[in-house]
């Protein structure tokens, strides 16, 4: 469904991709997890069009996206909760959503997805018209998320989405996430909490300084040296 | 940040040019000096603008209210009981810059509360009133009844100005219609107003103005007063528009309203745009392309192209002023420089790097030492221990209750911090948690109950005054000054602790050099402290993000905090940093009785290295006790931790 070729992305004269190659199948859950400044956010912004890659290819079911304008790579159904949420915060909650929803055009669809979304996080129906900007920190990751999910992507993009979450709710979210993915969402999530990720991913892939050293099946992941010693912190 | 004056071939240049000019015939150093006079307004608009990041629209006013100074001051002929005296022009150009300082604190006084668009639409409508207030005060008649206090007075020359004024004395320097003395005479001042500024720039009140530009509240909650040091921008860059108004009233010997419309304030802005705010060489550089541009190259090439005009016979060209022009020159001119250098000629050039709140580097840090006993600074140590005071309880909160609209974010909340103490500060998201830190930090005014901090209570006070008793903290999703160096971010938050006025920063006296010799000192001690030694002049924005988050730590440190409020400081970290941080926390407890205020989701790190923990729920204070305890907690449980928890690896208490 998506297939990251050799990418190398470039800023200014920083490599931040050095030749990172990665696929996503329909249906799946994959998740990218490494250390801060490993060039997983990065990955994320170069699929959304945010950064061009200088070399290798991005296509979603067979197209290019590489050189798609971003609002183009949205409508072709991949959205994404970007780390640091990046909420509207003069808007309210309501109308966060609303414009999560933008580049629909079944507007008979949007209701239902409203009432899921407020199923999964009743936090935000009791917020609805509060301003994005007075949530609390967790509260806007919820907000994020479900905004992403109002597009009804076909491929959803989560950067850190248990950020900043309390115990209980990290776990809510994993499960959503495994919920949304039921539903037929394929995901691609980055995760500084690898060890919650793997176990709900089927399959991860490892990046270090812009390459990917490692990937394969997440349960086999979660048993191996370097996933145990360097992300999960066991010693 | 440092830049240098100039070569010293530039000074020699700016010597001899005059010299030149005439052995040429030129006749360009009126142009010139014209120009310079606009290159010193846009140096002080420059500290608003580039400086304090305060967009003022209304410039000119001051570049008016300079003028009008000296002319009213030193002009014979004008009729109110100040004229006909012989003020000295050296007197009158302190007078106009004092008068200019006191109109900026005026001015400056109101719009303090407005940031942004607001402050700009202020100021535009500052810069109409006064050319409008000098064109009606030149005929004024006060009635009350049939007494007439004042009657037909002519305070400002109306539309028909002040002519002429006094031209300076100086024995055996003519300043008559020769342009050479005034020339140097600017020169001169121009000169030790940017010796001045540069100083100004690199001391703490400089680092004060750039830290209100990047981050208001983060510089408020580094101790950093806002009002003071936006009040003390305004005045200052209104001073050197009184030197710059003053000496242009004498040059030119007559001032009218319309030399101060809104189009003088706009080509200010441009000089400063074009040339990079914020950068000292940049604004000259940008004031002299623009007034060269202007006074010389727009009339001789009128000229130029008149006479090609003739000579192909096209009727349009051979009758154009290009002068009329220069508006639409301008305007070209700013829209290139935006679309193709941003940051202006001389602005650093700063490196794209993921937008502000990507925490992805694209250097991988390498992974990072556990912090070091021996690496404690030394006069931190001494500082700390002397300030130990003796009463149990360094933060006593007691019922404290904050409402935003009709959403209760706590509600009669009592928390208390013993001396040395690490408290958690947990519950669900949304709690409240962060609007308690923004309660006892002052960013958010409480709607009841006490804070006491080391004896002494908290409410009412401003956030830079509660950093300075003695409470740091930093934030949850990082707030430093991007645009700063690592070395400036540390610099800030010594500010309270360092004593520099305006006279000290641009004299430096012994006194000055030293404390900030030791500030620097202080600040590299600090960074080597939390791991970040070699990074000083890298800019905050562009540390990797773990980097960031213990610069924080280094900047909340150099305020000398007895009570130090940390805001989810593992959020986004991977286990190896987290372990890191966990350590750093408990050695500034072990070591420097600094007691602790954490909020943190990581349940490792807040049961690992609590004392007690504190669980607040929609705002209210569902539980307390030792972490065994919070663990048990059967509501803590329901509302936070959830049952997973217990699936992970536990960590004993220390």
């Amino acid at each position: 469904m998506l297939e990251l070729a050799d990418v190398h992305t470039y800023y200014g004269s920083i490599r931040a991709l050095r030749g990172l190659s990665l696929s996503v199948e329909r249906g799946e859950i994959v998740t990218l997890i490494g250390a801060n400044g490993a060039g997983k956010t990065t990955t994320l912004r170069t699929i959304l069009g945010l950064v061009r890659p200088r070399h290798g290819t991005v296509s979603f079911n067979g197209a290019r996206l590489d050189a798609l304008s971003t609002d183009r790579i949205v409508r072709l159904g991949i959205a994404q909760s970007p780390e640091g949420r990046h909420i509207f915060p003069r808007m309210s909650v309501l109308e966060n959503l609303e414009l999560g929803a933008f580049v629909r055009s079944d507007r008979d669809g949007i209701a239902p997805d409203l009432e899921r979304v407020f199923a999964l996080f009743p936090r935000l129906r009791e917020r609805v018209s509060q301003k994005g900007g007075t949530l609390s920190g967790g509260e806007q990751q919820m907000l994020a998320i479900s905004r992403a999910l109002m597009a009804r992507p076909g491929l959803l993009l989560l950067d850190e989405p248990s950020m900043g979450l309390s115990p209980i709710l990290v776990e809510t979210i994993f499960r959503i996430i495994q919920d949304i993915n039921r539903q037929g969402t394929t995901i691609l999530l980055v995760e500084q909490n690898a060890r919650m990720a793997l176990r709900v991913a089927h399959r991860g892939y490892v990046i270090q300084t812009g390459r990917i050293v490692l990937h394969d099946a997440a349960a086999t992941l979660l048993r191996s040296d370097l996933v145990r010693k360097t992300y999960l912190g066991e010693k | 940040m440092r830049e240098s004056l100039g070569p010293p071939a530039l000074v020699v240049a700016l010597l001899v040019y005059p010299f030149v000019d005439r052995a040429l015939g030129l006749q360009t150093v009126h142009a010139v000096s014209d120009g310079m006079i606009y290159v010193l307004l846009a140096l002080g608009l420059n500290i608003v603008v580039g400086y304090a990041g305060l967009l003022d629209l209304g410039y000119a006013a001051f570049f008016a209210i300079g003028a009008y100074a000296m002319g009213l001051l030193n002009s014979p002929v004008l009729g109110s009981p100040l004229y006909g005296h012989a003020w000295s022009f050296w007197l009158c150009i302190w007078l106009a810059a004092a008068v200019s300082a006191l109109l900026g604190l005026v001015i400056g006084a109101p719009t303090l509360r407005v940031r942004g668009d607001y402050l700009a639409i202020i100021t535009l409508g500052f810069g109409e009133i006064i050319p409008v207030a000098i064109r009606n005060l030149g005929d004024v008649t006060i009635e009350i009844g049939t007494w007439r206090p004042i009657e037909r007075l002519n305070l400002t020359g109306g539309e028909n100005g002040v002519n002429p004024v006094g031209r300076p004395v100086l024995p055996g320097v003519p300043f008559e219609t020769d342009p050479v003395p005034w020339y140097f005479l600017i020169l001169v001042v121009g000169a030790l107003s940017l010796w001045a500024m540069s100083r100004l720039r690199d001391s703490r009140l400089g680092r004060a103005w750039m830290a209100i530009r990047e981050d208001e509240t983060a510089a408020d909650c580094t101790g950093v007063n806002p009002v003071s040091t936006k009040l003390l921008a305004f005045a200052l860059g209104a001073s050197f528009s009184g030197f710059a108004g003053s000496i242009y009233a004498a040059k030119l010997q007559a001032i009218t309203p319309g030399a101060f419309e809104f189009q003088v304030s706009i080509m200010l802005l441009c000089m400063v745009v074009l040339g990079g705010a914020g950068s000292l060489k940049g604004v000259i550089l940008g004031g002299m392309l623009i007034t060269v541009f202007d006074r010389i190259v727009l009339s001789q090439s009128t000229f130029l192209v008149r006479s090609i005009g003739r000579t192909v016979g096209v009727p349009a060209l051979a009758a154009i002023d290009l002068t009329l022009w220069r508006w639409f020159f301008f305007g070209l001119g700013l829209v290139l420089v935006m679309l193709l250098r941003p940051q202006g000629l001389a602005g650093r050039r700063v490196q794209p790097v993921a937008a502000d709140a990507e925490g992805d580097q694209p250097l991988a840090p390498e992974p990072s030492s556990l912090p070091r006993v021996e690496a404690i600074p030394m006069w931190l140590r001494e500082r700390m221990t002397r300030a130990a005071a003796q009463e149990e309880a360094i933060l006593d909160v007691r019922g404290v209750s904050k409402a935003f609209g009709g959403v209760v974010a706590l509600n009669a909340v009592d928390l208390v911090v013993p001396r040395g103490a690490i408290i958690g500060l947990i519950g669900p998201n949304g709690a409240g948690k962060t609007t308690f830190f923004n309660v006892v930090t002052g960013l958010a005014r409480t709607d009841g109950g006490r804070i006491t901090f080391a004896g002494g209570s908290l409410i009412g006070l401003r956030p830079n005054a509660i950093v300075a008793r003695g409470i740091a903290r930093t934030f949850q999703s990082i707030r430093l000054f991007p645009y700063m160096s690592v070395l400036d971010n540390v610099l800030v938050g010594e500010h309270c602790r360092l004593a520099a006025t305006v006279a000290g920063a641009v004299l430096r006296p012994p006194a000055v050099i030293a404390e900030e010799r030791r500030a620097r000192e202080r600040a590299r001690g600090l960074l080597a402290f939390v791991g970040l030694s070699g990074k000083d002049d890298d800019l905050a924005r562009n540390l990797p993000y773990g980097d960031q988050r213990r610069l924080e730590i280094a900047r909340a440190l150099a305020t000398e905090p007895r009570l130090l409020l940390l805001d989810e400081p593992t959020a986004g970290m991977n286990p190896r940093e987290t372990e890191t941080l966990t350590d750093l926390i408990g050695l500034l407890r072990r070591e420097l009785t600094l007691s602790i205020l954490l909020i943190e989701h990581d349940m490792e790190v807040v049961m690992g290295i609590s004392d007690r923990i504190t669980v607040l729920d929609y705002g209210t204070r569902i539980a307390e006790g030792t972490p065994a305890e919070i663990q048990r907690h059967p509501r803590v449980i329901e509302a936070y931790l959830g049952t997973g928890y217990e699936r992970e690896p536990a960590v004993p208490s220390p």
